[in-house]
């Protein structure tokens, strides 16, 4: 039976292995990052209509997909010789092939999503195309427009490799008419939460719907707690600075909430969850992304008959933590000038008030505060707030290894909450493990 | 089967026209020709010459063996010389040879071996529940219903096969949500209430997820074993007068103890490869309640780029399942 076995066995190997292996076509490691071809226009200029190509773009499939497929026709009539095939997928596929589009001689994507994480290390790879020259050149962009917070993600070693497309804010959202029948106002630091969200605990409905899901959920909604708090995730020398009372204090809070307001047996919550609890009246409020507003308060949304009860305020304390995607230009694509055709386009403030009044997460300050956003879109209040959410925040990490750095964080702080931890213990291993991360250990 | 053991055609030339020639003529002594036709062979037919050399089993292996070569045998080997790097996707320019460091660290690493020690309770007790309730379902099946009635209901009790896991996972992780859940929904009145995704319960969550999606597999091979056993034993038991106990302990399990390997095996190696439903309910929590390797693997291959590391946990695994699983399969082959 030696053969069949050792066969078999052969099987079983390559099915748990090959996962690992980036297969027959990858290059060998010690291959330097591909380098833009030669003919490619380092010089960039504004882009002329008569540019031509055919770009493949990839984004996840969200809503935010279809917003663009359906501007596809204008960009058309403004350059009709760039033909642009949308690839949407899920947000992990999406990850695992922008990377193998990277790896590849003949590359899959012209266009790409970065998600904030990514872009220290995409950047930092050579992966991605700088794109100072063709912002400067291209006449009218006001990327200044953006606010600063998004942009210095954006920025690595003093060079821009991506335009902001979506903002990840995170926010308060809750139910005006709750608020108002207790008499309440949103709150502005962290006691003022506990007292709302104890005072909203009643009748069946729970005070604070949470996300305290291992990894990169707990972490995106504690962050908040530990601003509010007084604390810091990173220091101004990119020290990891969570060893500190502030963070301490920020997660017994946060364990304190979880016990005695937020939805019993709700530790692997994610924000889906969230949504959906506080879309049911079973719960009376959440920090989630800023753009959860309109998507609860749209009628037939996931608010039922509660939609347009619904109102978003800054987070406790005001600083908020920040995600957001950027469009970039992978630096082995052939299609650079008409990716950058279409990226110039779709983020130009005429066509992003489009996108905006169809549904898409703003972005552009003057965007935010145009009347005609307010009036087409989702009224004044939402836009200024995101607007102010947006203006002070910061991201979870900024800098290499920002993923696996951010959840490094959260499975600490979710095994606190969990109980298999302490307070201290989470601390003290969440700021030693995210400094290792960053120091590449 | 062409050619056998100790073929008699290894070094004997071929035909002039061996093309037209049927493989299973191999063997007939007629065709050889003498060592003169051989001499006179032009050169340019020397990969001829080569065929009745090898076998010409052999020959028609060939092309197996190439797409297996190159899509076990080289990833396999590349993964392998990976686990030996430090090769981080992103960072390819600074990849070097570290040895065993990757292993090395991955006993210190607290969560590996939580992964790991997670994964082996997984598989044991997965598996384990699985053969009792398939081998029940089976012998329920088999006495009680007969023909079309048992076809009908075992092709019902099969659909949780047919789910993809990751959906199974999606759905289990809202049927399960103590607020918008259905089973918590139906416990509540009952005075239930259960925390199945808290720290205590949540890998017997992930467990009773897979039970039931893959029961019907335990079902289906064993209630094929059983229908396939000799009905002889069972009449000279019943003759003997023997109980339906003692039947079922000294007749059917030892007949059936074949297939029962063959399922155990077949089921314990899929179940090594859990993923789906960690990867959609509980991400590796709380903590690290439900942390598999699998899980860690795609975690740190892909989410966090390093694929050397990734590489060094994986091959874990691969010693692991090798150390529990040949000795089984042998034992299997034996009989």
């Amino acid at each position: 039976m030696r053969t069949p076995t050792f066969g078999a066995m052969a099987v079983v190997v390559a099915l748990v292995t090959t996962a690992c292996s980036s297969g027959a076509g990858s290059p060998s490691p010690t291959q330097a990052p591909v380098t833009p071809a030669p003919g490619q226009s380092a010089d960039a200029s504004a882009p002329p209509a008569t540019i031509s190509g055919d770009i493949k773009v990839i984004m996840e499939q969200v809503p935010d997909t279809d917003v663009v497929a359906a501007m596809l026709a204008d960009f058309n009539k403004a350059y009709p010789d760039v033909k642009v095939t949308i690839d949407g997928m899920t947000y992990d596929q999406m990850r695992d092939r922008i990377v193998s589009s990277f790896l590849t001689p003949q590359p899959t994507y012209d266009m790409i999503i970065v998600d904030n994480p990514w872009m220290y290390d995409f950047a930092s790879g050579g992966f991605l195309e700088p794109l100072d020259e063709r912002i400067a050149a291209t006449e009218g962009y006001a990327y200044d427009d953006y606010a600063a917070p998004l942009r210095d993600i954006a920025t690595v070693d003093g060079k821009i490799y991506g335009v902001p497309f979506y903002n990840y804010g995170l926010g308060l959202i809750y139910r005006k008419d709750l608020y108002q029948a207790a008499g309440l106002l949103p709150p502005t630091a962290l006691d003022d939460l506990v007292a709302v969200a104890t005072k909203l605990n009643t009748g069946g409905r729970t005070g604070l719907a949470m996300q305290p899901q291992k990894g990169y959920k707990i972490f995106e909604e504690w962050g908040n707690y530990l601003f509010a708090a007084g604390g810091s995730i990173q220091d101004a020398d990119n020290k990891v600075a969570l060893d500190s009372p502030e963070a301490r204090r920020a997660l017994q809070t946060y364990i304190d909430l979880y016990k005695s307001v937020a939805p019993a047996n709700s530790l692997n919550w994610a924000f889906d969850e969230a949504l959906r609890a506080v879309g049911s009246d079973q719960a009376a409020q959440m920090i989630s992304y800023n753009w959860m507003l309109p998507t609860l308060n749209k009628p037939g949304g996931p608010g039922g008959d509660l939609a347009g009860q619904f109102a978003l305020a800054p987070v406790p304390g005001g600083k908020a933590i920040l995600g957001a995607w950027y469009w970039s230009i992978p630096s082995n694509s052939t299609q650079k000038d008409a990716a950058w055709a279409f990226i110039s386009w779709l983020t130009s403030k005429e066509q992003d008030t489009q996108r905006v009044i169809a549904g898409g997460a703003p972005v552009r300050e003057s965007v935010m505060t145009d009347p005609n956003v307010w009036a087409k879109g989702f009224g004044q209040d939402y836009y200024e707030t995101a607007a102010k959410i947006l203006a002070n925040s910061a991201p979870l990490a900024d800098g290499p290894n920002a993923e696996e750095s951010i959840n490094v964080v959260g499975d600490a702080l979710n095994a606190a909450v969990a109980g298999q931890l302490s307070v201290d213990e989470a601390i003290k291993q969440a700021a030693t493990n995210m400094q290792a991360v960053l120091d590449g250990q | 089967m062409i050619g056998g053991r100790g073929d008699p055609t290894a070094g004997v030339p071929p035909p002039p026209s061996w093309s037209n020639r049927h493989p299973c003529h191999d063997h007939d002594p007629g065709h050889a020709p003498s060592g003169e036709s051989r001499r006179r062979q032009p050169r340019g037919a020397s990969v001829i010459r080569l065929v009745p050399r090898l076998g010409i089993r052999h020959v028609f292996l060939a092309p197996l063996l190439i797409v297996l070569g190159g899509i076990v045998a080289y990833p396999l080997l590349y993964s392998l010389w990976l686990s030996f790097t430090n090769f981080n996707i992103i960072k390819q320019d600074q990849t070097r040879l570290v040895g065993l460091d990757q292993y090395l660290g991955l006993a210190a690493n607290e969560t590996y071996v939580a992964g790991l020690v997670n994964t082996l309770v997984f598989v044991g007790l997965a598996v384990a529940i699985e053969l009792v309730l398939g081998l029940a379902l089976a012998l329920a099946l088999q006495r009680v219903l007969p023909g079309r009635g048992r076809n009908a209901l075992r092709s019902f009790l099969l659909t949780p096969m047919f789910v993809t896991p990751i959906a199974v996972g999606l759905m289990f992780r809202f049927l399960l949500n103590q607020q918008l859940g259905l089973i918590p929904a139906i416990l509540e009145p009952l005075g239930v209430r259960i925390d199945f995704f808290g720290t205590q319960l949540a890998l017997f969550s992930i467990i009773a997820i897979d039970v039931w999606q893959w029961t019907p597999f335990m079902l289906l091979l064993l209630l094929a074993g059983l229908e396939s056993l000799p009905p002889q034993p069972f009449e000279a038991a019943k003759v003997d007068g023997a109980g339906t106990w003692f039947t079922f302990r000294n007749v059917t399990l030892p007949l059936l103890r074949p297939v029962i390997a063959v399922a155990a095996l077949i089921r314990g190696l899929d179940a090594f490869k859990v993923f789906e439903y960690v990867f959609a309910i509980t991400r590796g929590g709380p903590g690290s309640a439900t942390e598999t390797l699998q899980y860690q693997v795609y975690r740190t291959g892909f989410s966090f780029f390093r694929l050397g590391e990734a590489a060094a946990m994986a091959f874990v695994l691969v010693v692991i399942v090798l150390l529990l699983i040949v000795p089984l399969y042998r034992r299997v082959g034996d009989r």
